[in-house]
């Protein structure tokens, strides 16, 4: 074995030993550090399971088009040709919407139809629908902002709206999530850094006359270090872990709320726990965390000692 | 092997610890270093394994001089360096096998052969039965003969023993120096220093220091 690995292998075995002669402090900066973690790590699981969903999600935008009030209904049919112009390249059906008809489906489906009768003339105007296919993810929704703002230039169209607005307000909501999970991750990254400096700190009070005599018997540096960035290291490795199953556990019951509310809109929607890729970037990112703060506290105190 | 030229060391404006010292210590010698507190032995001692650098002067260890010396090499120089203190400094929480074993971890040696080595020094200084006791349930002298197993270990080219029988009784002073004294007879350069003046008795070379200068066996 090279001089190398034993010595990596003496300070491993060193901070393993230095963690079990106080378990139960140990135990309490791990569970620290775990919930610092688990915030951002949940956060991380919700946004892993909802950007696919909210990536994949079918727009199939409705457009709506509505004719000035004044327009006969010559000129209302006469936009039809022009429309298809527009559409001209994508998959659309256009269906005219007499404003008679409009009236009859909103007395049907409002249930005011005696209250819309004492009205006296129809106060809706002619309409076109449109169902525009080929624009069926979030990333295509921008494309029909150019259709629209065509339709909307066209002689005798008072308004024109678009159903699949709240698809870019989910990918907007979506990239404002994304944002404050990465500040809160940073902030809480922090947080670990500083526990780990604390704890790191302790022990160096602690170890101080075994430090000491370790350098007079021609310790290194790097001797002297490697079992405090080790312990850091398992630190936040062991309260990474702990994160990682306490979000895991907590799917279970927060799924079966959700598949109640998913039932409502039939789906079966589910959150599922991250992949083992996933998990092992955050454990690693966790272990990340804890040797900096082993580094920053190291760093700091041994140079004092010295 | 040891050479001290025109060494000075203050530490502030009113303390001088040494003052203008030059002395040479030969490869193989058993050198005591007398003199009352304070007349700046720990000192000389804490400058041959680089603690203490001169203020003024050049020490010159194996050929190196510790004034120049980078700081990564101080520790392969005190690795050639057996260190005993007043304070035996053993380590309250390991046994003390794991004790006497340190030095050879520090540098690398591989756990079963540092143990090997470990359990022989503690044999040489008649503590080997007691491999498994923790330092605090030894006698003051067996203390001592812990610390010296310890810097005998690394097979040290130098050892340095400063006031290694004081607090002790005088049965367990001589068992100290007699132990000291086998290591120098088998070819180790031995730098014994004291206030005890009995521990003088039938020495050969003595140097000696008073309020930082030295005032006789430079030579």
């Amino acid at each position: 074995m090279s001089p190398w690995i034993r010595q990596h292998q003496f300070a491993f075995a060193a901070a393993v030993s230095t963690l079990r002669k106080a378990p139960g402090s140990f135990l309490f900066n791990v569970l620290v550090v775990a919930v610092a973690l688990a915030l951002p790590f949940a956060g991380i699981t919700l946004l892993d399971n909802v950007r696919p969903m909210s990536e994949q999600l079918s727009v199939d935008p409705e457009v709506s088009l509505f004719v000035k009030p004044t327009a006969t209904r010559e000129e209302a049919q006469a936009l039809e040709p022009q429309l298809r112009h527009i559409l001209q390249g994508s998959n659309a059906r256009i269906g005219f919407v007499p404003r008679e008809q409009a009236l009859d489906d909103l007395k049907e489906r409002s249930g005011l139809s005696a209250a819309l009768d004492t009205l006296g003339e129809n106060p809706l105007p002619d309409s076109y629908v449109m169902k525009l296919e080929g624009f069926s993810s979030a990333a295509d929704a921008k494309r029909i902002d150019g259709i629209v703002e065509q339709m909307g230039a066209l002689p005798q169209v008072d308004t024109v709206q678009v159903d699949s607005a709240w698809v870019k307000r989910l990918a907007a909501l979506l990239g404002i999530l994304r944002l404050a999970l990465l500040l809160l991750a940073v902030t809480l990254g922090v947080v670990v850094i500083a526990v780990v400096f604390n704890t790191i700190r302790l022990q160096v009070l602690t170890q101080r006359e075994e430090i000491a005599v370790s350098k007079l018997l021609g310790a290194t540096d790097n001797f002297i270090h490697r079992p405090f960035y080790y312990t850091g290291a398992l630190l936040g490795l062991c309260a990474g872990a702990v994160a990682l199953g306490a979000v895991t556990l907590a799917l279970h019951p927060l799924n079966g709320a959700i598949a109640e509310f998913a039932r409502l809109y039939a789906s079966e929607f589910q959150l599922a726990p991250l992949g083992a890729l996933e998990m092992a970037g955050l454990l690693a990112l966790s272990a990340g965390l804890g040797l900096v703060g082993a580094l920053l506290s190291v760093q700091r105190h041994l140079a004092r000692m010295r | 092997m040891i050479e001290f030229h025109s060494v000075s060391k203050q530490y502030s404006a009113d303390a001088t610890a040494l003052s203008d010292v030059s002395l040479n210590i030969e490869k193989g010698e058993l050198v005591y270093l007398a003199g009352p507190s304070g007349a700046g032995k720990s000192t000389l001692m804490k400058m041959i394994a680089a603690i203490e650098r001169p203020s003024s002067g050049r020490v010159i260890v194996f050929g190196q001089d510790i004034g120049q010396l980078k700081k990564p090499g101080i520790p392969f120089l005190r690795r050639k360096l057996g260190l005993i203190f007043q304070q035996q400094r053993l380590l309250n929480d390991r046994n003390i096998l794991a004790n006497t074993m340190l030095p050879l971890l520090v540098a690398g040696a591989p756990k079963a052969g540092a143990e090997q080595r470990a359990r022989a020094a503690l044999d040489k200084v008649g503590l080997l039965d007691r491999a498994k006791a923790h330092p605090l349930e030894l006698s003051g002298g067996e203390q001592q003969r812990v610390a010296i197993a310890r810097a005998i270990v690394n097979r040290p080219q130098i050892i340095l023993a400063d006031e290694p029988t004081a607090n002790l009784d005088r049965v367990a002073a001589d068992k100290v120096l007699d132990a000291l004294r086998a290591f120098h007879s088998v070819g180790v350069t031995c730098l014994i220093s004291t206030h005890d003046e009995q521990v003088l008795d039938g020495a050969g070379r003595v140097i000696r220091l008073e309020h930082g200068q030295l005032i006789g066996g430079a030579a």
